[in-house]
């Protein structure tokens, strides 16, 4: 026989799978993820990032800088205002000014007649085309390179020891875990609180509690709703990782994917802290849930439960320093702040493995605290109809 | 043990409030007993302290010998509260189907849906509960309250919300279930049902017993008055003293 437990948490997520504002919650992210991609996908196949210039196209340029060949093509032997003069009369579409201080100013001027809101005309981009070729044509390729700084620095970091390290690499997984647990507040609290409330509210209390034991009802609870907030979580970061994965000849993906360190203790701690802190954080939801008997009453307190957690991100650069001083070391080892600060230290890499596994103990005996709480408290509280606030509140 | 239910030197504190004094009574296998008393007179508290949902201040509460725990499959008791409620946003079946789950019930759907037809709520079934009639919630919460044949029910004002002839039904559940050997507490105003259907009884006023015992002899001790009477004459004393 299934145990009490398992029934319950059965029953939650089912009940939940069921309702369309779950899947509506859930799919809403996403689907802007997708909306946003789409759009920018559709401009990036209107739009050319480099425009070639049209043979229609007419061009004027006017070089007080003197940067260009006298014979150069396009260049006009005339002022800006003879030049914004030829565009007013159709004479040409396009028309560059480049000062004479252009080298201290780095501004050069484009005129041209609108057409609506026009945001996704790159046409400016033109003169940089007709520069760096005439520029590269005059010189070396050296001189060139230097000339339009189309180069990359490639950045060799080292330890003490002069062996290669790679902070970022090393940061990406921690710091993801870190994004995930940060959803995943911002996506669940407020279900946390309202579904142990929802028994009170209905009045159901009673009825329930004379089936089954405050313990499996609590813990079956907070089953079903990591289970749910995993699904939730899963229905964003899936498309991210397809998007990604279609995207991976993306410089700035395949950057990223070239960057991750995929160190397997870096990622076993990673995902052991995520998961004693969602532990910990749907214990401490239940366990405001069970005080309060109305769900007014429980979303009053979202907003501090957030704020308690994400607590550290205030400070992030105080997480940056490998000498960590005592406002760290608190925040470090408070349970409520511990998540965040821990990810933070271990993203940045300002802490040891043996502080890191301090900080998930610690973190996981607070969730199994506040949870053994939360069940003593239901069932103090449970059939507390007629109170609306504890005692504390109401003070 | 021919007692299903022994309560002894029960006493409940809320604050600086006493709401139940140093009740003692038992409950025998198989009989009906009525729980009497005005509101406030301890008699809810006296049942969910009975239930574990209340920690007594002091004294022993037992269900067959032992503290009730609702998971102990030995035990089995069938609860109707006072307060009356379900998961709305859910439909009827599944919030049957879930708590014959949770008692333990071998074929929950097929239990609950020989049910709702015994109670003409059969086209109900998949609707959600808050769409149904107080009257017709009421008879869902009984079914889930009977739905794992119990050894003793304990019914918190049964009949309060029911037209006569769902009253009716519910007097033929009641009575199914004592022929069937189930102790029944039943918690009332309604001293007509007390006379007509209870072995015994206990009458509290102010946390305390104030009569207690077969109807029979509780009425001699009373000069043969009617239980209505009996209930006016222990709650008319302070104001007539």
């Amino acid at each position: 026989m299934r145990s009490a437990t398992l029934k319950v948490a059965r029953f939650e997520i089912m009940r939940q799978l069921k309702k369309p504002a779950f899947w509506a919650a859930t799919l809403l992210i996403p689907l802007l993820i997708g909306g946003i991609y789409l759009i920018s996908f559709i401009s990036s196949q209107s739009v050319e990032q480099n425009p070639t210039i049209d043979e229609n196209t007419k061009i004027a340029i006017t070089d007080a800088a003197g940067i260009l060949p006298i014979d150069a093509p396009y260049v006009i032997d005339g002022d800006k205002e003879i030049g914004k003069e030829m565009v007013k009369n159709g004479e040409v579409d396009l028309y560059f000014y480049i000062p004479a201080d252009f080298a201290e100013s780095k501004k050069a001027e484009f005129y041209h007649i609108s057409e609506g809101l026009d945001i996704f005309n790159n046409d400016g981009n033109i003169l940089k085309g007709i520069l760096l070729q005439n520029a590269t044509e005059r010189v070396s390729v050296l001189d060139g390179l230097a000339l339009t700084g189309g180069y990359e620095i490639v950045d060799n970091k080292m330890d003490k020891n002069g062996e290669a390290v790679n902070p970022l690499g090393k940061a990406i997984i921690p710091f993801a875990f870190g994004i995930v647990f940060f959803m995943f507040i911002a996506l669940c609290g407020n279900r946390f609180l309202l579904n142990v409330v929802e028994e009170k509210e209905n009045r159901i209390s009673e009825l329930i509690l004379t089936s089954v034991s405050s313990k499996h009802l609590i813990v079956g609870k907070i089953i079903a709703l990591l289970v749910l907030g995993v699904v939730q979580i899963l229905a964003l970061v899936v498309p991210v990782l397809i998007l990604a994965f279609i995207n991976r000849d993306n410089p700035m993906i395949s950057m990223v994917m070239s960057t991750i360190e995929f160190d397997p203790v870096t990622i076993i701690l990673s995902l052991l802290l995520f998961m004693v802190s969602v532990i910990f954080y749907a214990g401490t939801c239940t366990f405001v849930g069970s005080l309060v008997s109305t769900a007014k009453d429980a979303s009053s307190f979202i907003g501090p439960a957030i704020i308690a957690m994400v607590f550290p991100l205030y400070f992030m650069q105080m997480f940056m320093v490998a000498e960590p001083n005592m406002a760290v070391q608190i925040m470090t080892y408070f349970p409520f702040s511990a998540p965040i600060a821990l990810m933070l230290r271990s993203g940045f890499g300002t802490i040891s493995v043996a502080e890191l596994c301090v900080g998930i103990l610690v973190v996981a005996v607070s969730a199994a605290i506040v949870i053994r709480l939360a069940v003593t408290s239901f069932q103090k509280n449970a059939i507390n109809f007629s109170i609306a606030k504890p005692k504390f509140l109401k003070k | 043990m021919k007692n299903i239910v022994e309560v002894k030197n029960f006493k409940m504190v809320f604050g600086d409030k006493t709401i139940v004094k140093d009740l003692s009574f038992e409950v025998r296998k198989g009989e009906i007993f009525g729980l009497l008393g005005a509101n406030g007179s301890g008699k809810t508290t006296t049942i969910r302290a009975l239930l574990g949902l209340y920690t007594p201040t002091s004294g022993e509460l037992l269900i067959d010998g032992k503290k009730y725990d609702p998971e102990d499959a030995e035990v089995i008791v069938g609860y109707l509260p006072e307060e009356r409620g379900l998961y709305r946003k859910e439909n009827v079946i599944d919030t049957m189907v879930y708590f014959g789950e949770l008692k333990g019930v071998e074929n929950p759907y097929e239990w609950s849906m020989k049910y709702l037809k015994r109670v003409g709520l059969e086209d109900k079934a998949k609707e959600r509960v808050e769409k149904l009639s107080g009257g017709q919630q009421q008879k869902i919460q009984l079914g889930i309250t009977i739905m794992n044949n119990p050894k003793l029910l304990i019914l918190d004002e049964p009949t309060k919300g029911f037209d006569p002839m769902n009253r009716r039904l519910l007097m033929e559940i009641i009575d199914e279930q004592h022929k069937k050997g189930c102790a029944i507490i039943m918690i009332t105003h309604y001293m007509d049902e007390v006379e007509k259907l209870c072995d015994r009884a206990l009458l509290l006023k102010d946390g305390a017993a104030r009569a207690y015992g077969e109807i029979s002899k509780i009425k001699k001790e009373f000069k043969n008055k009617s239980l209505d009477q009996i209930f006016i004459d222990i709650y008319g004393e302070n104001e007539n003293a």
